[in-house]
Order: C-alpha cells, then structure tokens, then sequence
C-alpha cells in the first residue's frame, strides 16, 4: 500500500472517529437574567467548567453531555443560579462528563466545583470558590474580590489579580502566583511547590507555607516589604540587602533570615518544614 | 401582616395559610421565596434514603471525642447506626460540623498538652525521622478511604496518599511545636496542617460530587 493511500485511510478513520464522538455529545444552552451581583454555582463532577465576563446582566451556560449518563439540572431564584451534573446509574468519569462554558457579568460571585477539572475563571471582579481535587485551576486578570482555591493535587496558577484577598489550599498541587497583590495572599500547600512573581503590593499580608514543597518568591529590587523566612529543615537564601530585624525565634544561619526593605508596607511570610525557600530579585 | 411577624408564625405554618399570611406571601417576595425554599427541602428531605445519612465513623469519631474531653462517660454510646429517614436531613450538617469539630479538637488537645509532662514512650521522636516512612493510618482515616472507595474507587489511591502527605505534616507540625512551645511558626505549621486535613474530608465528604 503506497504511501498516499495510507494517508487516506487513516484521514477517513479519523474523520469517522470525529463524526462518531460528535454523534455522541449533546450541547445544552441555559440563559438566566440576574442582577447586580448575582451568584452563580456550577457543580460538576467530571469535566472542565470555564467562566468569562459578558455584556449585560445575564448568564448563559453552555454544557457539552457525552453521554446519557448524565444530566445538567439547574435552577434559578432571584439572582441565584445553579447548574450541576447530575450523575446517573452507571455513570464514568468519561460517560459522566460535561463540558460546561459559562458567560456571567463581570461582577457576578461564582462557585465551581468539578472532581477532575480543569476550572478556569477570567476578567471577573468578584468573590470566587474553586474547588476540585484532581482540578487543574487557572484564574487570571481578576479584581476585588475574595479568591479560594481548593484543591488536592491540582496545580494552580493564579495570574494578574489586583486588590484581591487570595486563599489557596493545596496539599500536593503546585501553586504558581504571577502578579498577584491584595491586601490578604496566603496559599497554604503540603508537598506542592510555590513560586510568587510579583512586588507584593503595598499594604499586603502575604504568607506562603509549605510542608515539604519548595518556596519561590520573585520580587523587584523597589519592593517594600518586611519578610520572614524560616524552613525548619531544609535551606533558605536570600538575594536582597535587608535591614535586620528582631523576630520571636532564634535565627539560624542557611534556615532562616528576617528583615526589611523599603518601607516595608507589605508583610511577607515565608515558611516551610523541610522544603527550599529562596527570595531571588528579579 | 409584616416581615417579622410573619417569620415569627413561620415554624407554625403548616399546608394552609390564614387570608393575612397570604395576603403577606402575595406582597412580599422575599417570605414567599423562603417558604419556597423550605417547602424544597422538606420536599427533599422525604425523598432521602438512609444511604444519605452520615455514616458511621462520624458517630464513632464524635463519641471518642466527647468521651475524650469527659463529656460522656459510658464505655458505649448507643446511638442508632441507620436512623430514621426522616432525621437524616436533619443531621446531615454533622458531617462538616464534625471535620470541623476534630480539627478543633485535635488543635486544642495539643495546646493543652504543650505544657504538661510526657509519659517516656510518649516522647516524640527527632523532628522529621517520621516524614521518610509511610505510617498506620487512624481509624477515622480508615473509614474515610473506606467511604471514598465505595462512592468512587478511582480516587482512592489519590484520597489515601493525600492523606499520608497532611498526616506527615500534622507529626512534624506537632515535633516542631513540642520541642519550642511559644514557636508561633511552629503553631502556623500545626494550624495549616490541620486546615489541609479537614479541606480533604471535607472534599471526600461532599455529596455534591461523586
């Protein structure tokens, strides 16, 4: 079989492939009118659910069903919306699956639960709660609002929040915080690792602790903070000139250090069991 | 009929309604949308079947608990494994409560015991030897990894590793803060270690999900 022959082949075989999996979804589309600050909660136990702003006050989703194990139930009160899968007898983590896309105004608070993920919120300006275990959780360009992540060992990225008050919790995902400040950021993780770029604001409490993951914050050389840093067993380094100060435990040399820079508006914690700790000027 | 008086009447309404109560329920949207939503959930709570109902490592963690703190003293707390169907939406607020309630008191039983003498073979090992090695889970964990099993086996193997990961933390946490008690790090270490615990019950125990 020559060469061009083969290719058509495996073309039909994927287009059959395509044309049969597209035989097998059902797209289902849900439009609510809401008000200022509406809440809406998207709970799904297998499959992506991704929320962006849109124009006016109404929410619309869009679920993608693979299968008739499965079915979207929602409701709608005042300006509460929920919209969650609801697993039938039989259901898999493939037949259960929904793909959800929701569009609510900017200043809507969302709820978003999914077992496998991923969740991605964008551009909202308003309290957010992710939760998912094995959820790949992304969230980026928000504003004033409450952020909680909760995952197991999902990783997270959180990117360009402003104002925020940032919670994360994770026992084994990675945590990644690119240009985020607000006046509370704490992400609280076990053996996954955190890295924080950013210049930390100007008012902030920031605390990032871990159990054995590693620790790296990434600041410019104008940053004003006033940092701890502590690793009970394992080492901690530092790239920035500090102004000594007096901390309630006794400094160790390679496992902790201390101090200030600028007018040290924002206070940083760095603080993990056995994991690296490193503060690196950009 | 206003707002107040109407809710002071609520917990007496039955099926029919006086003319002023419906008189309220048509004018005001806020109590006819509560009674709405308690006639949703009463309406819910029948349809529950005792497969809902908390199960039992929860009655057996709070009755060690209570039993622990000296608030009850039998050897065996009968309570009923299956209760009735109509209780069970009614206790179904147990199960967070009672995560909550052990971290609590896992917290506090530490606390106290900061600054009271140890039994030699209570002593705890050097910080951070216990981290290498996997250790026996506790019970309540057990029936956890049990329950998560049953609801959804794929995750099991996830559920139980998490769990060996927060249990580690927990032992170091508690190492670090016995061996330098006024340590506020070492207390963040312990409080952030039982946080992780109770969000990974929380999550296993969450009936929203499989």
């Amino acid at each position: 079989m020559c060469r061009k022959q083969r290719a058509a082949i495996f073309a039909v075989v994927i287009l059959v492939l395509v044309a049969f999996a597209a035989a097998e979804t059902t797209r289902k589309e849900m439009h609510f009118k809401v008000g200022r600050r509406a809440s809406v909660s998207i709970v799904n136990a297998y499959g992506p659910i991704s929320v962006k702003p849109g124009p006016g006050k109404r929410v619309v989703v869009t679920a993608i069903l693979y299968s008739d194990k499965v079915e979207v139930d929602q409701s709608n009160r005042g300006h509460r919306v929920s919209v969650f899968s609801h697993l039938l007898d039989g259901a898999s983590p493939e037949t259960g699956r929904v793909d959800y896309e929701v569009v609510v105004p900017a200043d809507a608070n969302v709820t978003l639960h999914s077992t496998t993920g991923p969740l991605h919120v964008e551009k909202l300006h308003s309290d957010m709660i992710l939760e998912g275990s094995g959820a790949v959780v992304d969230v980026r360009d928000v504003s004033s609002g409450h952020v909680q992540i909760k995952t197991l060992n999902g990783p997270v990225t959180v990117t360009n929040v402003s104002d925020g008050h940032v919670d994360i919790t994770s026992v084994s995902g990675d945590v990644a915080l690119n240009t985020v400040n607000g006046s509370v950021v704490h992400v609280n993780s076990n053996s996954g690792k955190i890295h924080y770029d950013g210049d930390f604001g100007d008012s902030g409490d920031y605390s990032l602790t871990t159990h054995s993951g590693d620790i790296e914050a990434i600041a410019p050389a104008y940053a004003s903070i006033e940092v701890v840093a502590r690793s009970v067993q394992g080492r901690v380094e530092n790239d920035f000139p500090l102004q000594p100060e007096h901390t309630s435990f006794a400094p160790r040399a390679g496992s902790t250090f201390a101090g200030t820079m600028g007018e040290a508006a924002s206070s940083v914690k760095l603080l993990s069991f056995s994991g690296k700790i490193h503060l690196k000027k950009r | 009929m206003t707002c107040e008086e109407f809710e002071r009447v609520l917990p007496e309404l039955g099926d029919g309604h006086t003319f002023e109560q419906e008189a309220h329920l048509r004018s005001c949207s806020a109590c006819s949308d509560l009674v709405a939503d308690l006639n949703a959930i009463s309406q819910q709570a029948r349809l529950l079947q005792d497969s809902e109902d908390p199960s039992p490592w929860v009655w057996n963690s709070i009755e060690v608990a209570l039993r622990q703190e000296g608030l009850i003293r039998q050897p065996h707390l009968e309570h009923p494994r299956t209760p009735a169907p109509l209780l069970g939406w009614k206790l179904r607020w147990l199960v967070p409560a009672a995560a909550m309630f052990l971290v609590a008191f896992g917290v506090l039983k530490f606390q106290r015991g900061t600054g009271q003498p140890r039994v030699a073979e209570q002593q705890p090992p050097p910080v951070g030897v216990e981290t290498a090695g996997l250790q026996p889970m506790a019970g309540e964990d057990l029936q956890l990894l049990k329950t998560v099993g049953e609801r959804m086996p794929s995750m099991r193997a996830e559920y139980e590793a998490n769990l060996q990961s927060v249990n580690a933390y927990i032992r170091d946490a508690e190492q670090s803060a016995h061996s330098d008690p006024n340590d506020e790090v070492a207390q963040q270490y312990l409080r952030n270690a039982y946080q992780q615990k109770a969000m990974v019950y929380e999550m296993a125990l969450d009936r929203s999900l499989p």
